[in-house]
């Protein structure tokens, strides 16, 4: 399928200065090609959403964005930054929650923070400041003497968000932030996310819950096989169809992928 | 719950169901046994193996006692053989907490049970298994290796039956008390600290045997098993002893002494189970600990660094010295073989003063593979490392930590070392060299950690290295091993040729110290602009755990 990628966000208005901008990126693992040459225009200020099905190359994608994985081919630019050639102007503009990384799991939860953030070069006093009040917000206080290695899937998310937002990044980047999550500190999260995108800071999340990008996101990339299928605003990507549901299956081709009439043995009906 | 210790309506059927639970918990002990077994081959393979392995070892080893019942020894060697498995007995249960199904506690919780009859039930099902059966032997063969007439082997029947029974209360009564922290995450961490004991412990072994060996046998050993035949259950053999030598009395008080502690540990074990199974547990109690641990407070090292990366870095290393089992478990090896090497063999006068900088060179190796430990963790040093001098810090904060345990340690080994030895007149050249070898070996492990990272498995307790980069890890080892000792070898030569021209070496301690900062800050120079360009490489070498 042709990459079905739209004019570059906003249409008649002024576009705004692109946060990330990803030109003919490409990575092979072996024989497997995880992403192959995308090219992506992520515009400031938004909530965007990369979909995708499971092995689309997110996390692919997002490890090379963000520096934690080195490309074969391409270029990355964060703010106007070069991510590989000029890596001071891009890590203290970003911030990150890989999925599938640890944490450092035998510090507390307030030690995380108080080391992640020394680590970014801030001053103690304004990382305990800080430190203090995100474990508030993100209702991690009452355990934030115990150790990462005992919070739960959800906690680990909310200590691993706090430490990516310590030091007030530009660009936020989230691989899965929901994945494992419970309702409340799933609605936590995003509190905290659209108070922080309502500030003109961008939040790069990766999922493959259409209903959440569709209700969170203004501006959406589709990837499937390691290719872009379409990029631009929730309106442009969703098209016609009644819900980005239907336009994301469309689009990476599972329509009309009907396994009804191979099951015919399966249900109660059916002969045994 | 009141169902173990309180009085239910249904009483009269408890006491029905406790009467035949002693058979019923063999039963099921034996069941449990078979079904583990039938699971799959692989388990019933290392079950044959093992029983037979042990089998044959208790053949022998029932045969060895025989045969030492005609020399002198006997006495010696069976009563320290008790105490070493009533020790092994206790501990079992910590370091390898799975595998008794029918003694875990909190599953037997819901049923109507009292604790006098369970623990009793408890008990005998715990007779089955290949190590009680171990276990009756070696107290079946101590006791014929010591009994000498009708007395003693009347108490030698007894005596079998208390060690066995003491051991088995031993370690049920252990583990019952500790059953939290064995179901629990620490409990785990613990196990996985179970391997160091067994690397210390065959240095010990190690240097007993040579130390048994060069002192002309058994005969030291004596003033020690004097003391142990008082202590049970060691103090059943010892009673069979007093007994074969007329010593009525003194065999009636061991005895009786062995019988009180299988008491008092039955009474704690049966305790034990009663609060274990009455009290709420943590699934109950909200997490009320968390306020109870104390906000960890800044340690002296990070008050007295700059604000910034070196001091939370140096503290995050020591507290993962402390807090992560892995880390742990290869730290106090390091130290305790690090020190155990030297000290015997000073002890032993065969050693020199010189051992000690096998210490330095022990805890040097601990810098080789810096970021294995961080496991995929490292991402959060990675996206912070912009420049060579961000680099450069992180690895200097990584030495600093490591510096504040190796120096002292090595100043420790070395002093003692040489007193040992008792030439404090090498003591100078002994610290430069050994100083001088720990910089080659920090120089050598941090480049090695840069170009040859790999991960460290979290789980599994003899696993270091994942499968694939096991010769990766070995050939960083060696090659920095042979580079350390060719860094060092100027200073070892200069030391050979003062030695022999008859020259004053007390200059080699500045010396070496000199050479040791230098040769490090020569390693972190290189270590850092190759770490600094190989973040996303090391990043995936070490998340492969």
């Amino acid at each position: 399928m042709p990459d079905q990628a739209f004019d570059k966000a906003g249409g008649a208005h002024t576009a705004p200065p692109a946060a990330v901008r990803v030109q003919g990126l490409w990575k092979r693992f072996g024989d497997q090609v995880a992403v192959a040459g995308i090219d992506l225009e992520l515009p400031a200020g938004k909530f965007i959403g990369l979909v995708g099905p499971n092995g689309a190359g997110k996390t692919t994608t997002l490890s090379m964005v963000t520096g934690l994985l080195r490309p074969d081919h391409g270029t990355v630019h964060i703010g106007g930054h070069d991510v590989w050639a000029d890596p001071v102007q891009v890590k203290s503009r970003i911030g990150v929650l890989p999925e599938g990384l640890r944490l450092f799991e035998r510090l507390s939860g307030r030690e995380l923070l108080a080391y992640s953030g020394r680590l970014r070069g801030l001053p103690g006093d304004e990382v305990d400041k800080r430190a203090t009040q995100l474990l508030d917000v993100l209702d991690l206080a009452g355990s934030q003497h115990k150790l990462v290695v005992d919070y739960s899937t959800g906690m680990r998310k909310k200590i691993g968000l706090a430490a990516a937002l310590l030091h007030n990044p530009e660009v936020l980047f989230l691989d899965e932030p929901f994945e494992g999550v419970d309702p409340v500190s799933a609605q936590t999260i995003r509190g905290v996310l659209e108070r922080y995108t309502g500030s003109g800071a961008t939040v790069v999340f990766s999922s493959h819950v259409m209903e959440l990008v569709e209700s969170l996101c203004d501006w959406v990339a589709v990837m499937a096989a390691g290719q872009i299928r379409a990029q631009g605003t929730l309106a442009q990507v969703r098209g016609d169809a009644p819900t980005l549901q239907n336009a994301f299956l469309e689009l990476v081709g599972a329509n009309g992928h009907n396994p009804g009439d191979s099951l015919d043995w399966l249900g109660g009906g059916a002969p045994r | 719950m009141s169902v173990v210790a309180g009085h239910a309506p249904g009483a009269e059927s408890t006491g029905a169901v406790s009467t035949g639970l002693t058979p019923l918990f063999v039963r099921l002990k034996l069941s449990l046994l078979k079904n583990g077994l039938r699971q799959s081959s692989g388990r019933r393979t290392a079950f044959i193996i093992s029983a037979v392995l042990v089998l044959v070892f208790s053949a022998f080893l029932v045969l060895g006692l025989i045969l030492l019942r005609e020399t002198q020894y006997a006495p010696t060697v069976t009563v320290l053989l008790a105490l070493v498995t009533a020790v092994a007995w206790a501990f079992m249960p910590l370091f390898f907490p799975s595998g008794d199904e029918t003694l875990d506690p909190s599953r037997l919780v819901m049923l109507p049970l009292r604790p006098r009859p369970l623990v009793r039930a408890l008990l005998a099902a715990s007779l089955v298994g290949i190590g009680p059966l171990f276990t009756v032997c070696l107290a079946v063969g101590s006791v014929i290796a010591v009994a000498h007439g009708f007395a003693a082997a009347v108490t030698a029947v007894v005596a079998a039956a208390l060690l066995v029974l003491t051991c088995l209360a031993l370690a049920r009564a252990v583990a019952t008390a500790n059953v939290r922290l064995l179901t629990s995450r620490r409990g785990r961490d613990l196990a996985v600290l179970s391997g160091l004991i067994i690397a210390v412990g065959i240095q010990f072994v190690n240097f007993g045997w040579q130390r048994l060996a060069a002192t002309g046998g058994m005969s030291v050993l004596e003033p020690v098993a004097n003391v142990v035949q008082w202590l049970p259950p060691a103090s059943a053999v010892g009673a069979v002893h007093s007994m074969s030598e007329g010593a009525y009395g003194r065999g009636l008080v061991q005895l009786l002494l062995t019988l009180v502690v299988l008491a008092a540990l039955l009474w704690s074990w049966e305790r034990g189970l009663v609060k274990l199974m009455t009290a709420p547990d943590g699934s109950t109690i909200q997490a009320a600990s968390d306020s109870a641990r104390k906000e960890s407070k800044a340690g002296l090292l990070t008050r007295l660094l700059p604000d910034g990366r070196t001091a939370a870095t140096a503290q995050r290393v020591l507290r993962y010295i402390w807090r992560d089992p892995k880390t742990k478990g290869a730290w106090i090896t390091s130290l305790a073989i690090g020190l155990i090497v030297p000290v015997f063999n000073a002890l032993q006068g065969t050693g020199s003063a010189y051992w000690a900088c096998f210490a330095a060179g022990m805890l040097g190796m601990q810098t080789f593979n810096q970021f294995g430990t961080d496991t995929s963790a490292f991402w959060m040093v990675a996206t912070t490392i912009s420049t060579v001098r961000d680099a450069y810090e992180e690895l200097r904060a990584r030495l600093l930590a490591l510096l504040v345990i190796t120096v002292p340690y090595t100043l420790l080994v070395a002093g003692v070392t040489t007193a040992l030895a008792g030439d404090w007149s090498v003591l100078p050249e002994v610290l430069g060299l050994a100083f001088a070898l720990l910089g080659a070996l920090l120089a050598a492990g941090l480049v090695a950690s840069a170009l040859y990272p790999y991960s460290v498995p979290q789980d599994g307790t003899y696993k270091n290295v994942v499968p694939g980069q096991g010769s990766l890890a070995w050939m960083s080892l060696l090659v920095g091993l042979v580079v350390s000792t060719v860094v060092c070898a100027p200073l070892i030569a200069l030391t050979v040729w003062l030695h022999v021209a008859g020259l004053t070496t007390w200059f080699l301690l500045p010396l070496g110290i000199a050479y040791g900062v230098l040769v490090t800050w020569i390693g972190l120079k290189v270590a850092a602009p190759r770490t600094a360009a190989r973040l996303p490489e090391i990043l995936a070498a070490v998340s492969k755990g």
